[in-house]
């Protein structure tokens, strides 16, 4: 078939673009490797777009040659969606048709996944077993479970486990601390790293006795994930390395890809470096894109210098030097912003005193603003103490609104270095909260604090902790468990003023507080009967059976009809005929088990008009917050059910054993692990409110305003584990000494370019008011303060939509929304685990499997043919 | 050649690794009794639809109609997803769908909207032969289903025969632009932020051609109906009685058939008989 001709000049001009030089030149560049450097707002994501197309439509490229690798599932959804709408235009204007469902694009961990089972990478192209993924709240629930923790500290030679938390802790974070929680979180981190840096334990020598029983603990680790011959667990970081193994041990894997184009570079670690050089060994077209004053993750195992030595280490690699090309014009902000932050970026000395001449950063970008809009646009708060400093900014915020220049208060986010303080909400957070609680302005700050300590999770628990009681642990000494105890008591309180509002509600924990009582009440009775009988309760379950446990005085009417209704009876003799009987104990736990679920429960409660309420302000978008933490809540209490168990049974229930699984272990571990484990940012943000984030949070986003909460971190002493993996590797990298201080400047720098059209900065008169830096450029730089600031410069925020264009499907979006628009926000924009009803991970799970199974069959008919 | 029971526990892991990926990826959890239905949709489709499944050619064909525009001015691309069975004299299309197969007969004419948009982009924009289109209808039918939970061999093979799971569409192009226009007002819907539930008349209608009303069929089965305005109000107001029997609208788990089925496929006795242990 023969198609239509077309020139990318043609396609940029139907869209409207224009590529300044350095973008059109990356666009256009096809052949070696290419060192991108890509600067706050440089139009990244369209010259990557624009350079995908090239390559499909003019360099005759298959979908299934390209690797794209972003850092969020987001940023791989856009791109996708973006590269459909422009092939959509290609295919309009040649009739040639382009299907990019086979392209590697997504974040790391999707890709290596599919690399591990990708029929190219293996001898006869055959497909391998893919490994059992564990999250990172997984793999702590695996590791914090006492059995297995007692595995890995003997096997760490500890004689217990006390010992064994104190040795950990002293070693990890230099002090001794008896808890089991801060040594998992350290041994897990420390593993993830060693997993990342490709160390093989056999390999390790060392004199060090604290890290000789580490690495052994390790190695326990690693063999516990081997179920059997066939199935293995891994985690995120041993995920990437396992797709390395992969590629490594098949002589071809160099040639599998004929492009690699790998996004925010400077996040990579070090087991993705090599992982990338292995795959472009064969076809030597590697694109790094990246900007090192924008790392954020070292904290996960991310090294800067894969990005800042990249042309040297490209070199050694692959035997070729890269070409390096910088996106330097920044689109985003107005002028006086991007002079401020790259004013702001070389305030410290990034020379490297060993290597003369080189430096830990590249030192010579020069990143110019593409607005010529001079007015003022980095304002400061008067120079005052905090209170006063959030009022000011509070109302500043509020005022702007009015004018227009905000459309909506999400308009304007709030970022912060770190969002918590020890486990306590920072204090900064929570002044400018009750500032803009004063004014009668809601903000959006889930991640401020414990997830737990949300209104909404703070009212679902603490109405859980009305029907079920809470776990009791007579005296204890740990601040921590009396904190936590704290925190369920005020929970009841907070239901307790609940119920006292809706009659309903009350009478509806009561009716569930009877079901509880009940169903143990008939499991004791059953019991009872079991011992006077004498039977076991292993023993098998017979039909005859049935008469002696409906029979039992007092038993429940519910109970009773459990045992004796038809579909029961049948079911029992069925088995009993098929001789495989159920156990006396099955049947109690069946009879004796209540008829709604956790989830169950929660969808009930949303019912009551605290929840409902919640539920009205999103249905026409007038407030989302509280649906978004609803929807994250039932995906905890899925979860739970997953690990647990989805039934309450009267067993379950007895003797505390399910309130202490779910509050006190795993309510528990959720309000310890806190905001970490989560930082992935919902964008766009609810509607109606300021948004509070972490700088990290809001990396890749850009607001129309932002106000940098904090112009203070503290530096603290590298990373032990950094320090190990140097000593292991005989690595060397940016002085140990300055670590904290260059991530604390790249850190500000991400929240400094954020802002569009205006930057707020507070000057704060008390103690951690601002860095060195900030304090200088508080005295010394230009800066207009917000009394002065005149607003009829300032331009309109426009909406936050970047219209690449979205993909909706005809079934999952279109249909879904007509059959109900409610149910498609809450199940497909929001997330909520249903508990009983069929859902879209039903179909695409039946759906995935049906066509593995065509593959299969395909697949076996061929063979046949040979 | 693999024999059908060898292919039938490799169905099995597949399945468990496919639900563990799509856990992951989105985050979201199936009950026990919904991965068990969900397993059951699989198998019995290889079970009864062995002839075509064998015979697929092209699988999970992704298509997709880009570089559309709503009367507000989104962009958008619509995206679906078919088989392709190409044999010699003909080419078939069939959309594999988890609806029940009562449902899809009764709206034949959604179905119809469907394909005729799919068979446009594979004929027209891709330029592909195509004859008949066709529902592939998953949702085992609930006598099937009794038959296998009580494990009655010989009723699941007559249950198996009676099923008819192929549910041919006619083919017809015209209504392709009406079909796209409605799509993109719901695109524009969507992005601003328009999720009312249907009112209340709705719920106490019928569904088209089907015996139940919209509530009965498609509220019962959602899980955030106790928060919906439109179905508290059908609930509690237009239910006989009058009045609000508030304890029926919440004591609402199905038939008793479905609760043992639920409970049948939930229970678990290695997860409940935990000793937990006290937090430290």
């Amino acid at each position: 078939m023969s198609y239509k001709k077309t020139t990318i000049e043609k396609l940029w001009k139907i869209k409207g673009f224009t590529p300044n030089d350095s973008q059109r030149e990356a666009i256009l560049h096809t052949d070696g490797p290419l060192f991108l450097t890509a600067g706050p707002g440089s139009g990244k994501t369209r010259v990557l777009l624009w350079r995908t197309l090239n390559l499909l439509v003019f360099h005759d490229v298959k979908p299934e040659e390209i690797f794209l690798s972003t850092f969020t599932e987001k940023a791989s959804l856009q791109l996708k969606d973006g590269l459909r709408t422009l092939l959509g235009i290609v295919t309009n204007e040649t009739g040639r048709p382009f299907d990019i469902s086979k392209m590697s694009l997504g974040t790391v961990h999707s890709i290596c996944q599919s690399l591990i089972t990708d029929r190219r990478f293996s001898q006869g192209g055959s497909r391998k077993h893919a490994p059992i993924l564990m999250d990172a709240l997984s793999q702590y629930f695996k590791i914090y479970n006492k059995k297995f923790w007692e595995e890995l500290w003997t096997a760490g030679g500890f004689k217990d486990e006390e010992s064994a938390h104190n040795a950990i802790t002293k070693y990890l974070v230099d002090k001794e601390i008896n808890s089991r929680h801060v040594a998992v979180t350290e041994c897990m981190g420390l593993f993830n790293r060693f997993s990342e840096e490709h160390i093989n334990p056999d390999s390790i020598k060392t004199s060090d006795a604290s890290l000789k029983a580490l690495v052994k603990m390790y190695q326990h680790y690693i063999n516990s994930l081997q179920i059997n011959a066939y199935t293995k667990e891994v985690d995120f970081s041993l995920l990437q390395q396992d797709a390395f193994t992969t590629v490594e041990s098949f002589p071809n894997s160099g040639k599998v890809f004929k492009h690699l184009i790998i996004d925010e570079y400077q996040d990579t670690n070090a087991i993705q470096e090599k992982l990338y050089f292995s795959l472009a060994k064969g076809s030597k077209n590697i694109c790094v894109v990246g900007d090192d004053d924008q790392a954020l993750y070292r904290f996960r195992g991310a090294t800067v210098e894969n990005l800042v030595e990249f042309e040297n280490r490209c070199k050694q690699s692959l035997g070729v030097k890269p070409k390096r090309i910088d996106l330097d014009i920044n689109y985003r902000s107005r002028k006086n912003i991007v002079d401020l932050y790259t004013h702001f970026i070389v305030q410290t000395d990034w020379k490297n005193p060993k290597k003369k001449g080189s430096h830990f950063r590249v030192h010579d970008k020069v990143i110019k603003a593409h607005s010529s809009d001079v007015k003022p646009s980095v304002v400061v708060s008067a120079k005052d103490k905090a209170e006063n400093v959030y009022a000011e900014i509070a109302q500043f915020v509020m005022d702007l609104k009015p004018t227009g220049k905000i459309k909506d208060y999400n308009q304007c986010a709030f970022l912060f270095p770190s969002m918590k303080f020890r486990g306590a909400i920072n204090t900064r957070v929570a002044g400018f909260q009750q500032a803009f609680e004063a004014l009668g302005i809601p903000v959006y700050a889930p991640r401020a604090g414990s997830f737990v300590e949300v209104d909404e999770a703070r009212a679902i628990f603490g109405l859980f902790l009305k029907i079920f009681d809470r776990p009791h642990y007579g005296n204890t000494g740990s601040q921590n468990l009396i904190k936590f105890r704290d925190w369920m008591i005020g929970c009841m309180r907070y239901a307790d003023d609940l119920i006292k509002q809706d009659k309903l509600l009350k009478e509806y924990v009561e009716d569930r507080k009877n079901d509880v009582e009940t169903a143990l009440a008939d499991y004791n009775m059953l019991l009872a009967l079991v011992k006077k009988k004498k039977w076991n309760q292993k023993d098998p379950f017979k039909f005859a059976m049935i008469r002696d446990f409906a029979e039992v005085p007092k038993l429940s009417p519910k109970a009773k009809k459990n045992l004796t209704n038809s579909y029961f009876r049948k079911v029992i003799e069925i088995k009993e005929r098929e001789n495989k009987p159920y156990s006396i104990d099955y049947v109690i736990n069946r009879t004796t088990s209540l008829d709604w679920t956790v989830l169950d429960l929660f969808y009930q409660l949303n019912g009551f008009r605290h929840f409902r309420d919640m539920y009205l302000l999103a249905e026409d978008g007038t407030d989302e917050g509280p649906i978004c933490n609803l929807g994250l809540l039932s995906q905890y209490l899925s979860r739970f059910m997953d690990q647990y168990g989805t039934l309450l049974t009267a067993s379950f229930m007895s003797e505390e054993k399910f309130v202490r699984v779910f509050f006190a272990s795993y309510v528990y571990a959720l309000y310890r692990l806190g905001e970490s484990e989560y930082e992935d940012a919902d964008d766009p943000f609810p509607k109606g409110r300021v948004p509070f984030l972490t700088i990290h949070q809001s990396k890749g986003l850009e607001f129309p305003v932002v106000v940098l909460g904090a112009v203070y971190k503290g530096e603290k002493p590298a990373d032990k584990k950094e320090v190990i993996v140097r000593h292991l590797l005989n690595k060397e990298g940016e002085p140990l000494d300055r670590i904290s201080h260059f991530d604390n400047m790249r850190m500000f720098y991400v929240g400094l370019s954020r802002a569009q059209n205006l930057l707020v900065l507070p000057r704060f008169t008390h103690a951690f008011a601002a860095t060195d830096i900030f304090k200088d450029i508080f005295e010394n730089y230009p800066l207009q303060t917000i009394a002065d600031i005149d607003l009829k410069h300032l331009p309109v925020a426009e909406d936050a939509q970047q219209d690449l264009g979205k993909s909706y499907s005809y079934t999952s979006d279109y249909l879904l929304y007509n059959k109900c628009p409610r149910n498609y926000m809450i199940f497909k924009k929001y997330g909520f685990v249903p508990s009983r009803s069929q859902t879209m991970l039903f179909g695409s799970l039946v759906h995935q499997t049906i066509e593995d199974l065509h593959h299969l069959l395909i697949y076996e008919r061929k063979n046949a043919a040979v | 050649m693999m024999t059908d029971q060898e292919i039938e526990k490799r169905l099995e892991e597949i399945f468990a690794q496919n639900y563990e990926l799509l856990k992951m990826e989105g985050g979201h959890a199936l009950t026990e009794a919904g991965q068990k239905d969900a397993l059951n949709q699989v198998l019995y489709y290889y079970r009864k639809l062995k002839e075509i499944a064998t015979k697929v050619t092209d699988t999970e064909v992704k298509l997709t109609l880009p570089d559309q525009k709503t009367p507000e001015g989104r962009n958008f691309t619509i995206e679906g997803i078919v088989d392709i069975v190409r044999e010699e004299d003909e080419v078939w299309m069939y959309d594999i769908k988890t609806h029940d197969p009562f449902y899809v007969m009764a709206n034949k004419h959604l179905y119809e909207k469907q394909l005729n948009v799919y068979a446009y982009i594979w004929e027209n924009l891709r330029g592909n032969p195509l004859d008949h289109t066709a529902v592939i209808s998953t949702v085992i039918p609930d006598a099937l289903k009794e038959a296998e939970s009580i494990g009655d061999t010989a009723r699941v093979q007559k249950e198996l025969t009676k099923w008819e799971p192929v549910i041919e569409i006619p083919y017809n192009e015209d209504n392709v632009k009406d079909t796209v226009h409605d799509f993109a007002l719901v695109v524009d819907n969507i992005e601003k932020h328009c999720f009312t539930p249907p009112p209340v008349k709705v719920l106490d209608e019928k569904i088209y051609g089907t015996n139940s009303k919209f509530a009965t069929r498609i509220c019962r089965n959602c899980d955030a109906r106790f928060s919906c305005g439109s179905y508290r109000e059908y609930a509690t107001k237009l239910q006989k009685g009058g009045t609000m029997n508030f304890k029926k609208y919440y004591e609402d788990y199905g038939t008793d058939a479905e609760q043992e089925e639920f409970i049948n496929a939930s229970i678990n006795l290695d997860k409940i008989n935990i000793t937990p242990e006290l937090p430290q």
